[in-house]
């Protein structure tokens, strides 16, 4: 009997073992921007780090930069594919007519913004107020101000945190696994884990009109899920994260109603 | 649950967690780290060549940006000048290679972070009373960098989470499988590891005292000042707790830093130890006071404005101790006032009147003072106040009220 429960411990955790969650909002009157336009993509905020025998994360400048690298040369495949013109800042001081502060102000901005909306839409705070409308944030008249002296559609807002799970991390989970045997099952100690969210806006009217968080992780030390250090890794994540954008509730509805009449 | 499994007794386990207490506590009380063993272990222009250092100097690089781009920075050239120079004297071997940020908040705090630069809180400036004690501060973030206590820190937090994960794991498989049950012992072992880590910490911050006094004896300043500087901070949070009828919190095990008390005793010995007889050293009141006159009125504004009455009281009374003046005395009145306790109006209200007996006495000193005449009905010398204040601040936003009230 023991030996069955452990058993099915192990399977059900296993199967559970690495998944990938991600969760969008988009403003009610959101169309993914198609066709014509340019974007504006601000410093990509990458960063690789090993996850310890231990649990704890150790940044990694070597993988961060190769990952940097891979990410941005997947965002501009994927953004080539939807037609439009982009821009990647390296650094703030890239923008041409834009002071290095006033990027580095819209960037704390939306960071600020963006809080909120992790905090309001997707940890579970949610604002009576801003029920059934979509994503209901805007960056102000700065972001239209931007606009208008760059003449960018869009700005890009893109964070991916990546944590890579060590040999000792791996030898752990291996152990905890092997335990179960005994009776003692610790097969999900928590291996690789990976945070990616994006923000766009629209520098036409300084909304930000569409959200996306991606959270991938694999109980088990050594189970993957796509490693942005490789291209494939990177183009997978990128893929996840602005791949399947989703027109806002509003233009949904329409569309509906004009495919049934 | 089974007769024949050997079982860890309360007293065992007393017993254990009394011996690991026991060698904890004894390492509270540790043996104090001479200067003279502390040698810088980094060189000018030091950059890091292990991975994970790099990847805490690439964190630390994005940190700064942010950091240096910041609106809570002060931009006063004469000031952020005044402190590169002071990091410039005391920084050793890196003295060049630092970077040095002032933060407008009015706290007393000072840290270097991992890949040498260094923020000083606003408030420190308030606090210290010559440049010698602002200089002991910038000596002991110097010697976290120098001694390279982040990634000794860090690689000690590493490495005992390490152990901990592998031991608490094979307590669980080998105790399963022997039929004991550990985790009590898992527990006490957690509880051992998260100490030790905090022990170290303490263990980094007396080093940082004893380098700092090193450096500060070997470019000229009087070492005795980093110990008169936890002497007044003592005081400082003494006299604030007592306000708010509570006790100055003492130390525990869970401290990052080591008690100020013996902060404070520690550095008196190490500040004996690293003096050359015959060789001179300056505290620089006079220099320090004149770099920081502009500011020390908006210092003052920010402390008085915390609503800490007990610590604000104190911390002008030691100002004072280098002499009172219109400056301190107005802010003297702006603590009783913004207290507003019975009678309180009555003190203020001789502040402001010693204030003004000083030449250096602020525009607003009159203003408070006019106000405090007119209230007691003594409206000749009241209309003279107001008259002296508007005289020294013709566009202030009130001016036209206080017109009216001259009539």
């Amino acid at each position: 009997m023991r030996k069955l429960t452990a058993t099915l411990a192990l399977v059900a955790s296993l199967a559970s073992s690495a998944c990938v969650q991600t969760r969008q909002f988009a403003d009610v009157q959101f169309t993914p921007p198609q066709g014509d336009y340019k974007l504006l993509v601000l410093r990509p905020d990458v960063t690789v780090g090993s996850l310890t025998t231990g649990g704890m994360v150790e940044a990694r400048a070597d993988w961060t930069e190769q990952a940097r690298a891979n990410v941005i040369a997947a965002l501009r495949a994927q953004q080539a594919g939807r037609g439009g013109k982009l821009e990647i800042l390296e650094r703030r001081s890239q923008l041409k007519g834009i002071s290095e502060q006033e990027v580095a102000d819209f960037e704390r901005l939306f960071y600020a913004v963006g809080q909120s909306i992790v905090l309001h839409k997707y940890l579970g705070d949610y604002l009576p107020t801003k029920r059934g409308k979509g994503l209901d944030y805007t960056l102000g008249e700065d972001a239209v101000r931007l606009g208008q002296k760059t003449g960018y559609d869009y700005a890009l807002f893109l964070h991916a945190e990546d944590q890579v799970a060590s040999g000792g991390r791996i030898a752990l989970g291996v152990l905890g696994l092997a335990g179960c045997v005994v009776g003692f099952c610790a097969p999900n100690i928590g291996g690789a884990t990976q945070l990616d969210y994006a923000g766009l806006v629209d520098l036409k009217t300084g909304e930000v009109v569409w959200f996306n968080v991606v959270r991938a992780g694999s109980e088990v030390p050594g189970i993957k899920f796509g490693d942005i250090r490789t291209p494939e890794g990177s183009a997978q994540m990128v893929e996840r994260l602005l791949g399947r954008m989703k027109p806002g509730l509003e233009v949904r509805r329409a569309q509906a109603a004009a495919v049934k009449s | 649950m089974c007769a024949r499994c050997p079982t860890i007794s309360r007293r065992t386990l007393l017993l254990g967690g009394g011996a690991v207490a026991a060698s904890l506590t004894t390492g509270v009380a540790q043996a104090r780290i001479l200067p003279r063993d502390m040698v810088p272990l980094v060189g000018p222009g030091f950059r890091p060549t292990d991975k994970d250092e790099q990847g805490i100097w690439q964190l630390m690089d994005r940190a700064e940006e942010e950091i240096a781009g910041s609106n809570l920075l002060i931009q006063d050239a004469k000031l952020t000048g005044y402190l590169k120079g002071i990091i410039g004297r005391v920084g050793g071997p890196a003295a060049r290679d630092f970077r040095i940020y002032l933060a407008h908040i009015p706290d007393f705090n000072a840290m270097m972070f991992p890949s040498g630069f260094a923020v000083v809180f606003s408030g420190l400036l308030l606090r210290m009373r010559n440049e010698a004690q602002l200089a002991g501060v910038i000596a002991h973030e110097s010697g976290h960098f120098l001694r390279r206590h982040q990634i000794r820190g860090w690689r000690d937090q590493r490495r005992k989470t390490d152990i901990f994960a592998i031991a608490a794991m094979a307590a669980g498989v080998g105790g399963a499988g022997a039929g004991v049950y550990l985790g009590d012992y898992v527990q006490l072992a957690q509880l051992g590891t998260l100490l030790s880590l905090f022990q170290y910490s303490r263990e980094m911050e007396a080093e940082a005292d004893a380098m700092g006094a090193r450096l500060m004896a070997e470019s000229g300043y009087d070492p005795i000042e980093m110990s008169n500087i936890w002497q007044q901070l003592i005081g400082e949070e003494t006299a604030s707790a007592r306000y708010r009828r509570k006790h100055r919190r003492k130390g525990s095990l869970f401290d990052t830093h080591p008690s100020e008390g013996s902060r404070m005793a520690d550095l008196r010995l190490d500040a004996e130890e690293v003096k050359l007889p015959g060789k001179p050293y300056e505290t620089a009141r006079q220099r320090y006071l004149t770099t920081i006159a502009d500011i020390r009125p908006t210092l003052l504004d920010d402390q008085v404005k915390l609503n800490d009455p007990g610590a604000s009281q104190y911390l002008i009374d030691t100002l004072a101790q280098d002499g009172w003046n219109g400056l301190l005395r107005y802010y003297e009145g702006e603590v009783w006032r913004l207290r507003n306790r019975h009678g309180d109006d009555i003190r203020a209200g001789q502040s402001y009147a010693a204030a003004v007996a000083y030449p250096d006495a602020p525009a607003d000193a009159w203003r408070w003072h006019g106000i405090t005449l007119m209230k007691a009905g003594r409206t000749v010398e009241a209309k003279s106040a107001f008259s002296r204040y508007l005289a020294m601040k013709p566009d202030a936003s009130d001016a036209a009220w206080v017109r009216q009230m001259i009539g």
